[in-house]
Order: C-alpha cells, then structure tokens, then sequence
C-alpha cells in the first residue's frame, strides 16, 4: 500500500487552514495543521512530515522563525517547506530563500498550483 | 496680523473591491462605496494603525478551484498580515463591519451572506467587533481615518455602488509558485 504523503500547514487564520485542510485532503494528502510557528516546531518534535507550508505572518514564532530552527537542527534539516503567504516583495523571498526554504507561493493560493508544488516537492 | 495656521489636506484613497489598505498618516482617509460588498476596517488604538478592504463575495464555492482577490478570506488575510506588517498585534485589533446590502429584492441575498461570512470571520479569529453597519437596501459610502480610527458610514444613492460584478482588473500573479 501507497503511503500517504503528509502535510503540515502553518498558518494562524483559521478560515485559511480550513481552505488549505480541503484543497489538500480532497487532493489525497494527510493534512496536519498549526496555528503558528511555535504550535509547528513542537508539532515536529513528535511527528514525522514529508512537506511542511507555511504563512510568514504569524504571532509567537513567524515562517522565518520556523525556517530557520527547522533548517538549524538535523531532523528536518532537508525536508521540503513551501512558503505560502500574502507577502510579494522579492525582499522576503529572497531572505525566505536564503534561509532554505524550498519554494514560494504568493496568496490568494490556486488549489492546482499548490497540489502540483506540494507533489513536485514531496519526497 | 497673524497668518492662519497651515493645515495639510486630507489624502483620500479609495479602496477598490479587491483591495486592502493600510495607512497610519494622520490625514488619510480611506473610503469606499458599498452595496452587497462588505468593507472590513481594522485598528489597532496603540499603534495607531489602521486598514480597510473591500470584498465582493464571501467564500469559493466547495470544490471551487481556489481563491481569488475577489473572496473576504483572502482579502481578510490579506488586511491583517498587512496590519501586522505595519507594527499592529492582531490581540489588539478593533473590527467595524459595513455594507452587506441587497439592493435589489428578488435577487440572490449575496450582501446577506458577505455579512454573515464577515462577522464569523472575526468570530472565528478572535479579532472583536466593536461597530457594523450592515444589511437593509441601501448603498453606503464609508470613510475611515485610519490612524484615529474614525469612521462615517452613510447611506448613498444606489447608484453609486459599483461594485455587484467582479471588477475586470486581471488577478496578478494569483498562486504563483517559485520552487529555489
């Protein structure tokens, strides 16, 4: 049997996490979720992912945060983490990229586009 | 004999359906013209900060194929990051809510169902509501001083409101995808 890929999505916008838990469930993925940076990292002390999307824009700990303690430590050193956020300037990208992130999707998300990263990206 | 004191003119800037705005000058004002549209206006009263937005319809239909600048749970997201953005806590964010009308009876109560998304929305963000002005069968022009958090919403010759079809601005780079 297939194993599932599995998705953790960080965002605090609860309609936003219920948009992403459908546009991803309905497209086959196992789909976690966290209201924030910090809700994430602890997520991922005790649970395995293949993918990790995250919003920069949170309270606590924000995508950068969350990038670099995930790129900082061994566990999840290499696993793939979209960025998926309202920010467009290519200041933040870059910085999201130089941090290691894996990609970056600007919002309003397409659920085509998104499935098709995620599915690119998945190891 | 002694000159009057200069007082700077008011910068107006009309928010667009599919649009959000923020500002905290103090002599902005940021207006918009509503039917069934709903404006969010958010403040944040210690940083003196405030934005608006300006959404045709609620949510996508379910299976729809994504969102778009034309759907209040983007352009919501879109409001409080840039609120966030600009030195607010969301902890601290005071919502008004206005529009929502159904100008036209006998047609879809869409200005009837922004309204309800709208006040869920915040429900479900716990972000508090402190005014609405919302419903009935009357367009409303609102105008909000964002870094004072002063709001005049008036009813407005219906008419005015221009904004019960999607506007024809092309959506700009909507879900584009960089993989590094």
């Amino acid at each position: 049997m297939t194993k599932m890929t599995r998705i953790l999505t960080v965002d605090d916008s609860a309609s936003m996490r219920a948009l992403l838990n459908h546009a991803l469930s309905t497209s086959g993925f196992d789909v976690a979720q966290a209201d924030d940076g910090q809700s994430a990292l602890e997520w991922l002390q005790l649970n395995e992912v293949d993918v990790v999307i995250t919003d920069i824009n949170m309270p606590r700990l924000d995508g950068f945060g969350l990038i670099e303690a995930l790129r900082g430590g061994t566990r999840h050193r290499d696993r793939p983490i979209l960025v998926l956020t309202t920010e467009s300037s290519d200041e933040k990208k870059n910085r999201a990229r130089q941090m290691g992130a894996t990609g970056w999707i600007v919002k309003p998300f397409d659920a085509a586009k998104l499935v098709a990263a995620v599915r690119r990206v998945a190891h | 004999m002694a000159s009057a004191p200069f007082t700077p003119a008011t910068t107006r800037i009309t928010v667009m359906q599919g649009q959000a705005r923020v500002s905290a000058g103090p002599r902005v004002e940021l207006s918009t013209v509503l039917g069934s549209c709903v404006a969010t206006c958010l403040f944040d009263p210690e940083e003196q900060v405030g934005g608006m937005n300006h959404f045709l319809l609620a949510e996508p239909p379910a299976g729809g194929a994504g969102v778009d600048e034309h759907y209040g749970v983007y352009l919501m997201e879109l409001l409080i990051n840039e609120m966030l953005a600009n030195g607010a806590a969301k902890h601290r964010l005071r919502a008004h809510l206005y529009g929502g009308a159904n100008l036209y009876p006998g047609m879809e109560a869409i200005g009837t169902a922004n309204a309800l998304f709208a006040r869920n929305f915040l429900a479900r963000e716990r972000i508090t509501l402190v005014r609405e002005d919302m419903g009935g069968n009357a367009a409303r022009r609102v105008d909000f001083r964002p870094a004072s958090g002063m709001v005049r919403c008036r009813t407005v010759a219906n008419t005015l409101a221009h904004d019960e079809r999607p506007s024809l601005r092309p959506v700009v780079s909507s879900g584009e995808v960089e993989l590094f």
